[in-house]
């Protein structure tokens, strides 16, 4: 496809998004929409460190929460909310600035731990902190609608995935997917790793605070140290990974699916879903590791030339054996 | 204040010494297979359970059904090996550790989501007739049921560094987490170490289980907070000595205990997550780890 | 004893062996030569199956071989020594001989043949509490010729036995290599060192970039002219 077309695309489905938050008064179809864009957004932004430059990050929602956290504190304050929004993102680009330069030092697993470990203390102390809820005040509550954090939920989407878009082709996305590819290799041409995975780190981070701010309009009440929880951390990973890790519409396609499917199972016991979705996180990461994009590329490639002559390249998979040393 | 710093610190060294016991499991799986099972502490939530369900429906002590509880874990773990983790050691190391991570992480929703399912979210505890009971040194009290979690946490240690080092299959053990392909060159069975050492390491999982639900308590969400303190255990102390690990443990509960007088009961987690930040920047090695040893 | 017939292997979509043939009879001591990145090491590390063939028959003791687990392939009498890092560094001296004998056959005999490698290297007696990583390298390959012995194999396969010892080491090496044939076992080994592999071994192939070209009795070999202008020095 042309760059054109899919732009056209891509600028035809935001519009059909936005005309649908107009036309209709659904109160169930709009918060499902608006999870489904918050959740978006916070896959999409852990895709850019996870899928783009290959570090998995265990503790992505302490940047979701901090978003959240002074977006709320700032707009329930009277701060107008795009200002409030602004000030978030500056201080959790800071924030992820001076936490990325030592975590990153660590490679590979000791990065994922090191992240969870900062993830869980950070929702420690947000919620010793901030233990209070944080509920929308009573004449809020009345006038509340969700048309306002509708849009701003599909704005936010639509913001992180056009710069996921624009990483993904630019030299800089590149260079991360040279890091993550081998960082060893890359060191040896001249890329200087550290680099790239710090502006990784630090996109993520304020495209997670994002999202983190879409949550804190949207929702009425709740517990200041919720969207720092490491299920959010889990629930992100599992979207990327079942939609396609590493594709811009995987994020969206799992999220999607995650949202809708929890939805379909919440008439079940919750632990049902959360099996459910453990279950095929674990299957895609075995067996499917593209995720549905990977599915739809196959299943196209199966259709369209009538045979399996042809054995889709992707970028990892499972070893057939015990083979490739590595020297 | 003296009676206070006392008591933290001792009860810190007992708890401490459970985080050994849990780091065991985990630092067995990780250093033989290479793989990172996060769902480690969810295997000490299922040992847990099932050391409740064996005291409750037989009344058994759990001090006593622990070799039962063992077996049990252990078959899961060769359950999960057979069914996850034997896909997973054919990659090469970076890819195993990376993709067992990934996938030991569905596992904890996984098991998390049964553990609701089948035992519901309250939490659990062993009562026994000597639960309350206590060894009173001077100003310091050592309730039992916390101190016979060290006492199983250093026999294991023993054990396992016994089975190790004199025992044939020990070194085929230790060969194989050096180097796999040199083993299986020398005739060892890779496949069947690996899933052998995996049930061990969960089997050591459920043994801790039934310490943490007779000395502390037990519901489905207690997992991960287990794990990450057997991490951070397993890096402070480095791969190469079981009996080090049963230390580190130890000397995390210390710190842990002796910070909490200061800085306040629920700023204690976050502690051991500094200790591992510092450890890893400053010494990644670990304190007691054997250079060049790999389990 | 061993047979290898077209065997093809490759790394991924990277071929690198293609369609090598050759035999080592019992009793006898082969060589494979070729220079570096001929394919030498891959060759040895399909026929024990520490990689998946693209084609190709093996047979050992007249049993098919391919396909058949590493583990499975040394407990029928096929031992192979590895290019370096043949040794657990991580394991004592005598440990690493115990593991040696790790098959069931070898372990029945076990007592008897680490003081028989104690006899053949007196320096791993010295040495044998010691961590296998500190010792020299000269040492590790002796250490790693007494693991192999250790198994009692019926043939015993070496990867560049030559490969970073000192010239002397290498005579005692290649004579200890000598000494294992009188014994009985059928030796296949693979060298850069053409020479001295010539003078040892009573039949060789040249591997060059994943092909056998040439094969012959050693004798044969050194007066050829092409393996002369390629290989040896006059």
């Amino acid at each position: 496809m042309s760059r054109w077309v899919s732009t056209m695309v891509w600028l035809l489905v935001l519009v059909a998004f936005a005309a649908l938050g107009s036309i209709t008064d659904d109160e169930r179809l709009m918060t499902l929409a608006i999870q489904t864009f918050i959740f978006a957004a916070l896959a999409s932004s852990w895709n850019v460190l996870g899928g783009f430059a290959g570090q998995v990050s265990l503790g992505h929602a302490a940047f979701f929460g901090l978003g959240a956290l002074i977006t709320r504190e700032l707009w329930l304050g009277e701060m107008a909310l795009p200002l409030a929004i602004v000030i978030a993102l500056a201080v959790t680009a800071a924030v992820a600035a001076a936490v990325g330069l030592p975590m990153l030092r660590f490679r590979g697993i000791y990065f994922s731990v090191g992240t969870l470990a900062l993830g869980v203390a950070v929702w420690i102390t947000a919620g010793n902190v901030w233990p209070g809820i944080s509920s929308l005040p009573a004449d809020a509550l009345r006038e509340y609608e969700f048309t306002g954090p509708y849009y701003v939920a599909l704005g936010v989407v639509a913001v992180v995935v056009a710069v996921s878009m624009w990483l993904k082709r630019s030299k800089l996305g590149l260079g991360m997917m040279a890091v993550r590819e081998d960082e060893e290799a890359a060191s040896a041409t001249g890329v200087s790793a550290l680099a790239y995975k710090m502006i990784a780190f630090v996109i993520s981070a304020v495209l997670a605070a994002l999202a983190g701010a879409a949550f804190a309009f949207f929702s009425v009440s709740y517990y200041p140290q919720f969207p720092f929880s490491v299920v959010w951390t889990f629930e992100a990973i599992t979207i990327v990974f079942v939609g396609g890790v590493g594709t811009i519409v995987g994020p969206l396609v799992g999220s999607v699916f995650f949202v809708v499917g929890r939805d379909m199972l919440s008439s079940t016991f919750p632990e049902i879903q959360v099996l459910t979705f453990g279950v095929l996180f674990i299957v895609v990461v075995l067996l499917l590791p593209g995720g549905f994009v990977e599915a739809g590329q196959r299943l196209f490639k199966l259709v369209s030339r009538g045979g399996a002559d042809q054995k889709a390249k992707t970028g990892i998979r499972p070893g057939e054996r015990e083979g490739k040393e590595k020297t | 204040m003296t009676q206070l710093v006392l008591q933290s610190a001792v009860s810190g060294l007992l708890v401490g010494g459970m985080y050994g016991l849990v780091a065991l499991g985990l630092a067995l799986a990780f250093g033989v297979l290479k793989v990172l099972n996060v769902a480690h502490g969810e295997l000490v939530m299922l040992g847990g359970y099932a050391a409740f369900l064996i005291f409750t429906e037989r009344g058994i002590d759990p001090l006593l059904s622990m070799p039962l509880v063992f077996v049990v874990l252990a078959f899961i773990g060769v359950v999960l090996y057979q069914l996850l983790f034997r896909f997973v050691v054919r990659f090469d190391i970076e890819k195993r550790i990376k993709n067992s991570l990934l996938i030991s992480f569905g596992l904890v929703l996984i098991l998390q989501a049964i553990a609701v399912l089948l035992f519901t979210g309250d939490d659990r505890s062993i009562v026994t007739g000597y639960s309350s009971a206590a060894w009173v040194v001077g100003m310091v009290r050592i309730p039992w049921v916390r101190l016979s979690g060290l006492v199983v946490a250093v026999i294991a240690a023993v054990a396992l560094e016994w089975l190790l080092t004199r025992t044939t299959f020990g070194h085929a053990v230790r060969g194989t987490a050096e180097d796999w392909s040199l083993a299986s060159l020398a005739g060892v069975d890779v496949r069947r170490v690996y899933m052998i050492a995996f049930a061990i390491s969960a089997g050591l999982a459920g043994l801790a289980g039934s310490m943490v639900s007779l000395g502390y308590s037990v519901n489905p969400t207690i997992g991960l907070g287990w794990t990450l303190k057997a991490l951070v255990v397993i890096v402070l102390a480095g791969l190469g000595s079981m009996r080090g690990i049963v230390l580190a443990g130890m000397l995390l509960g210390l710190i842990e205990g002796l910070a909490s007088v200061w800085v306040g009961g629920p700023y204690r987690g976050v502690v051991a997550l500094v200790v591992f930040l510092v450890v890893l920047s400053f010494r990644p090695q670990g304190l007691f780890g054997r250079g060049g040893a790999y389990v | 004893m061993l047979k290898v017939e077209h065997l093809s292997v490759g790394y991924d979509d990277l071929q690198v062996v293609w369609d090598v043939s050759f035999e080592v009879p019992a009793g006898a001591l082969v060589a494979i030569i070729g220079s570096n990145g001929a394919g030498k090491t891959t060759t040895l590390r399909a026929v024990m199956n520490l990689l998946p063939l693209m084609g190709g028959a093996i047979t050992f003791k007249d049993e098919p071989i391919v396909g058949t687990p590493t583990h499975q392939i040394v407990e029928r009498g096929l031992v192979m020594i590895p290019e370096s890092r043949a040794t657990f560094a991580s394991l004592s001296v005598a440990d690493n001989l115990h593991l040696g004998a790790y098959t069931k056959w070898a372990r029945a005999e076990k007592k008897s043949a680490m003081e028989g490698v104690y006899e053949i290297f007196p320096r791993l007696a010295e040495r044998r509490t010691q961590l296998a990583g500190t010792l020299s390298g000269g040492e590790r390959q002796m250490l790693a010729i007494g693991k192999a012995l250790m198994a009692r194999p019926e043939m015993l396969v070496l990867d560049e036995p030559s490969l970073g010892l000192a010239p002397m080491i290498v005579e005692d090496t290649f004579d200890e290599i000598r000494r294992i044939r009188e014994r009985g076992v059928s030796v296949l080994m693979v060298e850069q060192h053409v020479e001295m592999t010539l003078e040892l071994v009573d039949y060789a192939y040249v591997l060059e970039l994943g092909q056998i070209v040439t094969e012959g009795s050693s004798r044969d070999l050194m007066t050829d002219s092409r393996v002369r202008e390629a290989y040896l020095s006059f």
